[in-house]
Order: C-alpha cells, then sequence, then structure tokens
C-alpha cells in the first residue's frame, strides 16, 4: 500500500518540478519542442529509476561499513555512469534526439531532481521496492511536468504575444501557472 | 579503517563502473568521420568557447558540415591550429 501511495505522490502532490522546484534546468531547457521533452523525459525515467536502484544497495553497503560521509559522491558516481551509458545508447540509436538535447543529455549527471531522489530515498529510509516506486514515480512526474509544459509552450510559440513576455519570460510565467494548478493537490496524502 | 574502506569502495565501484561503461562504448560503437578525430587532436580540447561554439567538438563538427571557417580558435592560434585543420581538410578531399 505504501508503495502506491509513494508512487502517486511523488507524480502528483510531490511532483519534483512543480511542487518541489528541482530539476528545473531541463524543464526549461529542452521543453521547447514535445518531442524533445519527451526523450528527455524517457532518459530521465531509465537513469532515475535504475540508479536509485542501484544507488539504494549501496546505500545499505555504506551504512553498514559505516562509510555513511561518503554518500553524495557514491550516488553520484552511479547517476553519472547511468547518464554515460544512456548518452552512448542515444548517439547509436537515435543521433537526430541526441543532437536535440545537446548539452542537457549530460547535464543530467548533476540533475538536481535525480541526486534529490536517491538522496531523499535514503532520508526517508525506504525499503528497496518502495525506493524504487518512488523513483519511478518522480521520474514520470518529471516527464510528465515536462511535457504539458512544452505542449503549452508549443502552442504559446503561434500567440502573438506582447513583446517584454516572448521567449523565456513568458515560459517562465507558464511554469508558474503550470505550479500553481498543480498546488491543489497539495495535502491529500501525509507521508 | 574508515580510509581503507573508503578506498577499496571507491576503487572497486570505478573500477567497476569503468569497466561497463567501456564495454557499452565497444558495444554502441558509432562510425564517425575520421577527420572529426584528426581535428580534435589538433585543437587546444580546453573548451574555452573562444570559437563561438560550445566546446571543440562542437567546433570540430561545425567546421566538417562547412559552418565553420578554421581560423575561430583564438587560443591555438600561436601553434598553427588553423593551417593544421586546413591541411587535414585539404588531404581528404584531394
Amino acid at each position: 500500500m505504501k508503495v502506491f501511495l509513494l508512487f502517486f505522490a511523488a507524480i502528483f502532490i510531490n511532483n519534483f518540478i512543480l511542487a518541489r522546484f528541482l530539476g528545473i534546468c531541463p524543464f526549461l531547457g529542452v521543453s521547447k519542442k514535445l518531442e524533445t521533452a519527451l526523450g528527455m523525459g524517457l532518459a530521465v525515467i531509465f537513469v532515475m529509476t535504475v540508479s536509485s536502484a542501484i544507488a539504494w544497495t549501496l546505500d545499505r553497503l555504506l551504512i553498514s561499513l559505516g562509510l555513511d560521509f561518503l554518500r553524495t559522491i557514491v550516488f553520484i558516481v552511479v547517476i553519472a555512469t547511468f547518464v554515460q551509458f544512456v548518452e552512448l545508447f542515444l548517439k547509436k540509436t537515435n543521433p537526430s534526439l541526441y543532437e536535440a538535447l545537446g548539452i542537457f543529455l549530460p547535464l543530467i549527471t548533476t540533475n538536481c531532481a535525480i541526486l534529490g531522489v536517491v538522496i531523499l530515498n535514503s532520508m526517508m529510509k525506504l525499503g528497496f521496492l518502495e525506493a524504487v516506486f518512488h523513483a519511478l514515480g518522480s521520474s514520470l512526474g518529471f516527464t510528465m511536468a515536462l511535457v504539458i509544459f512544452a505542449g503549452v509552450r508549443e502552442k504559446l510559440e503561434m500567440y502573438d504575444l506582447p513583446e517584454p513576455f516572448r521567449g523565456t519570460a513568458g515560459a517562465l510565467i507558464t511554469a508558474g501557472l503550470l505550479s500553481m494548478a498543480f498546488m491543489g493537490f497539495q495535502g491529500m496524502v501525509k507521508i | 579503517m574508515v580510509v581503507v574502506y573508503s578506498v577499496l569502495l571507491m576503487g572497486v565501484l570505478g573500477f567497476s563502473f569503468g569497466v561497463f561503461l567501456a564495454y557499452a562504448a565497444q558495444k554502441f560503437k558509432v562510425e564517425e568521420d575520421n577527420r572529426l578525430k584528426e581535428i580534435l587532436e589538433i585543437l587546444p580540447g580546453i573548451n574555452c568557447g573562444a570559437c563561438g561554439f560550445p566546446g571543440c567538438e562542437a567546433y570540430a563538427k561545425a567546421i566538417l558540415k562547412g559552418k565553420a571557417d578554421v581560423n575561430r580558435c583564438l587560443p591555438g592560434r600561436p601553434q598553427g591550429v588553423p593551417e593544421k585543420i586546413k591541411k587535414v581538410l585539404e588531404g581528404s578531399s584531394g
């Protein structure tokens, strides 16, 4: 039961972008086109889920050895490895998406959303299954926010906005409105 | 003892992830234009951005696509980088 609660809470209530304000960099950076946003979201889903599973195991090892202070660096190593793997994989299988994501793909390495998930897993003392589902939910929530935002921004391009609101300014206002919409979910589940 | 464990753990982790990535790099190898590698070796590799591209690799790609001149690398100018790149480009076409 707690697994499902964590899963849905991570998508809607504690959405990483819209409620916790983590991972804003790719949120603004790759949301100009729906297709790139979806690609980025899939990359994040893979990296977040796999690295949180491995990070959970390593976290247990660190605690049993009394090396808690190495937590951050170990997590970063795990995340960086999988980001590199995704980069190699995309370069081979989907070069156009690789080009479109550009610098934002390697930047997932230091994305606070992914590091945030694994550190939250560790702080909330979740079990293995809970940690994996928490990460899966978080990454799905990240993708959902990114895709919704990209859809809005694609439409926004076609409207005749006043000069000061074009581009990033309008995007930031849109992000704020989106975040306010998701505030409606706030407090529905207490974990 | 803590130091030994830390070194051991980080060493093992680094090594195993390195092996994994090396294997993945082999498996997902992409055939690239040989000239890209040659130009990358000529460029200083400091990713200063003075050429107006994000990093030496982006600049090398732009040169190959014909989108950029060979003389945009400021730090490489004293070492004759533009001439060397020109040689690579001419050597392949001629």
